[in-house]
């Protein structure tokens, strides 16, 4: 039946939703929740494993990994949400116009998202860092450009399919304006593909963000990013695996998460699947 | 005011590749076509894949641009029509597209579908808009709750049926249909064109009727052009064109079909 | 000579000559969120030799699945819940799956409804239709290859050995029908299950491969089973007919029979709601 809830249905979602949910909050609270500070050194406990006292033990200079872990996913998550938002809005918004308006209008804005493609996404961000000045903001900003061609094309494609349909040609049929077609009739249709790759496209702007800090471009030592502790616990791979582990396992969570959203939504809307 | 309500004159389509790589081909989807169609009368147009029988049925719905020639309604050449009048025009002719399932937006609730005509040409308020979708449910033969219902959860004769209604929402001078009841099974399909005859009559709607299934425009059609290979070869009474078919694609069209009548009239 | 035995609809009852294919109370289930409906209900048919079987009903009659079932393809939702099925003196059912194979081909065939889904866009059309044989005699593709234009030729193709070279998507609708035709008989199967073969085709080259289809019994004895849900077609073509509605056979009897004096209500209806070009228009009009 159409009405009442079904948990079946939605149960991905849900999972994905209290995972994110949960990471969310050690963002928000984590100076409540973090029990040490993320910053205050400890000479005596230095690359330590699991303890009572340490629950993730310590880094190279005896901070409490489990809190830098939580207060990490402050900025991983700003990265990730910001960067994703960034490229899916515009993403969208030239794809879907590409598609519609065809001809020229598609030419031009297809070609300059092939030349922003054709860049390597590292060097891209590199390249509009050196332009708009070192920071934490501008690192997401240029994060989530990298994303715009990724989902233009995608976008595009998707609206392709949908401008076949029969129901955009009675649409115009009737007399609707381009706007209430854009908006009513295909961005909804075209949402499913695009919250995918919005999925893939958070845990992604993580991993980026990481690899900017340890170019130096992103969020800077001490400020901890899952990015920069997983930088720096390769070098100690050896002596305590943990430092590793520890951040890639809050990434590893996080991507499980956003996955877990995007596609449940993807197949909880799509109407083909009600009955 | 005129008798006949659409003409259309000396229309011609060419599909070029476009595109500045593309080696610039012409074919000729439509070549020439003069027709015309009297109010209140249906035309059937019939014929084989790639006779530009679709495509002719968009240049008339101004979905597709004439290469040359004119499509007129109410002696007004739709290619000139702009602000105003376009909407007029837009209010005027409905189509009915040919497959069921691509038809309607699957995000939206059949009530959604039949209100959006409503809506773009501002008739109305909610309430009033509402009554109107329910009355014209239940002349289309669909149950009331349909209304909240979406488009996968009904039949292929139901939403062709929808296809209808929204056809007719608008109260248009005329209804032009693609292939409305191929996909349909044969007792569905009878329905659908009986629905369709009906409200025809009742609102004294002008119809063209594009099909490839010759006993089907035969049922619903009072003039028939026969198209093939972009041009009509034969146009006339329905009577006259299958009682008497002067062209000779059109008698091997006739004898081409499979009919059990054929086997009836034999034994 | 075969054509005139069989289309006399007594050979259908022929006690003493065993059937080229017979179904036996077959009944298929559908699985549906795990749960296992049945869909084709207690379905018994037969298609003598040199005889042309149609298959009539509306969409979700079991009129696919039932034949489906003969060559044992259902899809992997579908099983078969009990029954019989045998093709000549073999127990389909009873069969491996490497001796299925090999009857597939050999001893029947099937034309899909859409030809050009059917064939391998990058490989040409002479070495599609030549497959079957290099599949069966285990000879190389290539040197069985010259076979293929020998059977395009036999489906009235012009220019065989030139089309035998083509890819799928330089040839017609129809012509890629008559080449899934060209793969069918390439083993020389004794029945031919063809499931709406000319639904996606136009009217005057759906006139053309009936009359290949004819021709194919005429002169080589072959039994096909015709499933389509139009009348006409099975006026024109076939011999014996079974009505199906709901996965339930309502109605069978020779194709004069079915036409001039139905005896359900259901095909009554059918026969009405089929709309003509000859005789008095159903409605309106007048």
């Amino acid at each position: 039946m159409s009405e009442g809830f079904d948990f079946y249905r939605w149960r991905p979602v849900i999972f994905g939703a209290v995972i994110v949910g949960a990471i969310l909050i050690c963002a928000i609270f984590a100076p409540l929740i973090a029990p040490y500070s993320p910053y205050d050194l400890d000479y005596m406990v230095m690359l330590q494993g699991p303890s009572a006292t340490h629950w993730l033990g310590t880094d190279e200079i005896g901070r409490d990994i489990l809190s830098r872990i939580i207060y990490g996913a402050r900025i991983s998550m700003q990265v990730a949400f910001i960067a994703a938002g960034i490229g899916l809005i515009f993403g969208t918004v030239i794809g879907v116009t590409a598609a519609y308006f065809g001809g020229i209008t598609d030419m031009i804005l297809m070609r300059f998202m092939e030349l922003l493609f054709s860049f390597p996404a590292i060097l891209l961000a590199v390249v509009l860092m050196a332009s708009l000045g070192t920071s934490v903001l501008n690192a997401m900003i240029a994060i989530g450009i990298v994303f715009i061609p990724g989902f233009s094309r995608l976008a595009r494609a998707a609206t392709e399919v949908v401008l076949r349909e029969q129901y955009v040609e009675s649409a115009r049929a009737i007399g609707m304006s381009h706007a209430r077609i854009l908006f009513r009739e295909i961005t909804p249709n075209i949402v499913a593909p695009l919250l995918v790759e919005a999925a893939i496209a958070f845990s992604y702007a993580i991993l980026l963000e990481s690899a900017l800090s340890f170019l130096g471009l992103g969020a800077q030592p001490p400020e901890p990013t899952w990015g920069n502790m997983l930088n720096t616990g390769r070098g100690f791979m050896a002596q305590s695996a943990i430092m590793s582990i520890a951040p890639g396992m809050a990434i590893f969570l996080t991507v499980i998460g956003f996955n877990l959203i995007g596609d449940g939504l993807r197949d909880a809307l799509d109407p083909h699947m009600k009955d | 005011m005129s008798q006949d309500l659409i003409r259309i004159r000396a229309v011609s389509k060419e599909f070029g590749a476009t595109g500045w790589f593309k080696k610039p081909v012409g074919v000729k989807a439509v070549d020439g076509v003069t027709l015309a169609v009297k109010r209140g009368q249906t035309l059937g147009i019939v014929g084989e894949s790639g006779s530009g029988k679709s495509t002719l049925l968009r240049m008339a719905l101004r979905l597709i641009k004439p290469s040359s020639g004119t499509v007129e309604i109410d002696g007004q050449d739709i290619w000139t029509l702009q602000g105003a009048e376009l909407k007029a025009f837009r209010r005027k002719v409905q189509p009915i597209f040919q497959n069921p399932a691509s038809s309607f937006n699957p995000r939206q609730s059949i009530g959604q579908i039949l209100v959006a005509p409503l809506e773009v040409h501002g008739i109305g308020d909610r309430d009033s808009r509402r009554a109107k979708v329910a009355a014209l449910l239940e002349r289309v033969g669909l149950p009331k709750d349909a209304i909240d219902r979406h488009p996968h959860q009904l039949s292929g004769g139901q939403k062709q049926r929808i296809a209808i209604a929204r056809a007719v929402i608008l109260q248009p001078e005329a209804v032009l249909a693609d292939e409305p009841t191929s996909a349909l099974d044969v007792s569905v399909q009878a329905q659908v064109l009986d629905l369709f005859d009906d409200i025809r009559r009742d609102l004294g709607l002008t119809a063209i009727f594009v099909s490839h299934n010759l006993a089907v425009i035969r049922q619903v059609s009072d003039q028939i052009a026969v198209m093939r290979h972009g041009s009509v070869v034969e146009y006339g009474e329905a009577d006259q064109v299958f009682g008497d078919p002067q062209h000779e694609y059109t008698k091997t069209l006739i004898a081409a079909v499979p009919d059990h009548r054929k086997l009836m009239r034999a034994l | 000579m075969a054509s005139q035995v069989s289309s006399d609809p007594r050979v259908h009852d022929k006690p003493d000559t065993v059937a080229s294919l017979s179904v036996e109370g077959l009944s298929i289930e559908f699985s549906r969120r795990r749960v296992w409906t049945p869909v084709v209900h207690d379905v018994s048919m037969r298609v003598m030799p040199g005889e042309i079987v149609g298959v009539i009903g509306e969409s979700g009659s079991g009129k696919t699945l039932s034949s489906l079932a003969a060559l044992r393809l259902l899809p992997k939702q579908a099983r078969v819940a009990s029954g019989r099925v045998r093709l000549g003196d073999v127990d389909i059912l009873t069969q491996s799956e490497s001796q299925m194979r090999n009857l597939r081909g050999n001893r029947m065939a099937l034309i899909p409804q859409d030809a050009m889904q059917a064939l391998n866009p990058t490989m040409r059309v002479g070495l599609q239709v030549a497959e079957p044989i290099s599949l069966h005699s285990g000879q190389r593709l290539k040197s069985v290859a010259g076979v293929a234009a020998k059977l395009l030729e036999t489906v009235g193709i012009a220019r065989p050995e030139q089309q035998a070279r083509a890819f799928p998507h330089q040839f017609s609708g129809g012509m890629q029908q008559r080449a899934m035709i060209a793969m069918g008989l390439a083993l020389a199967p004794g029945l031919l299950i063809a499931d709406e073969p000319t639904t996606a085709l136009d009217v005057t080259v759906q006139a053309q491969v009936l009359n290949l289809l004819r021709d194919i019994r005429d002169t080589r004895g072959t039994s096909i089973m015709f499933i389509t849900h139009d009348l006409g077609v099975v006026a024109e073509l076939c011999d014996w007919v079974y009505v199906m509605r709901h996965g339930r056979i309502v109605e069978q009897g020779s194709v004069r029979r079915i036409f001039m004096d139905p005896q359900e209500e259901y095909t009554k209806m059918l026969l009405a709601a089929t709309p003509s070009i000859h005789g008095p228009r159903r409605k309106g009009g007048v």
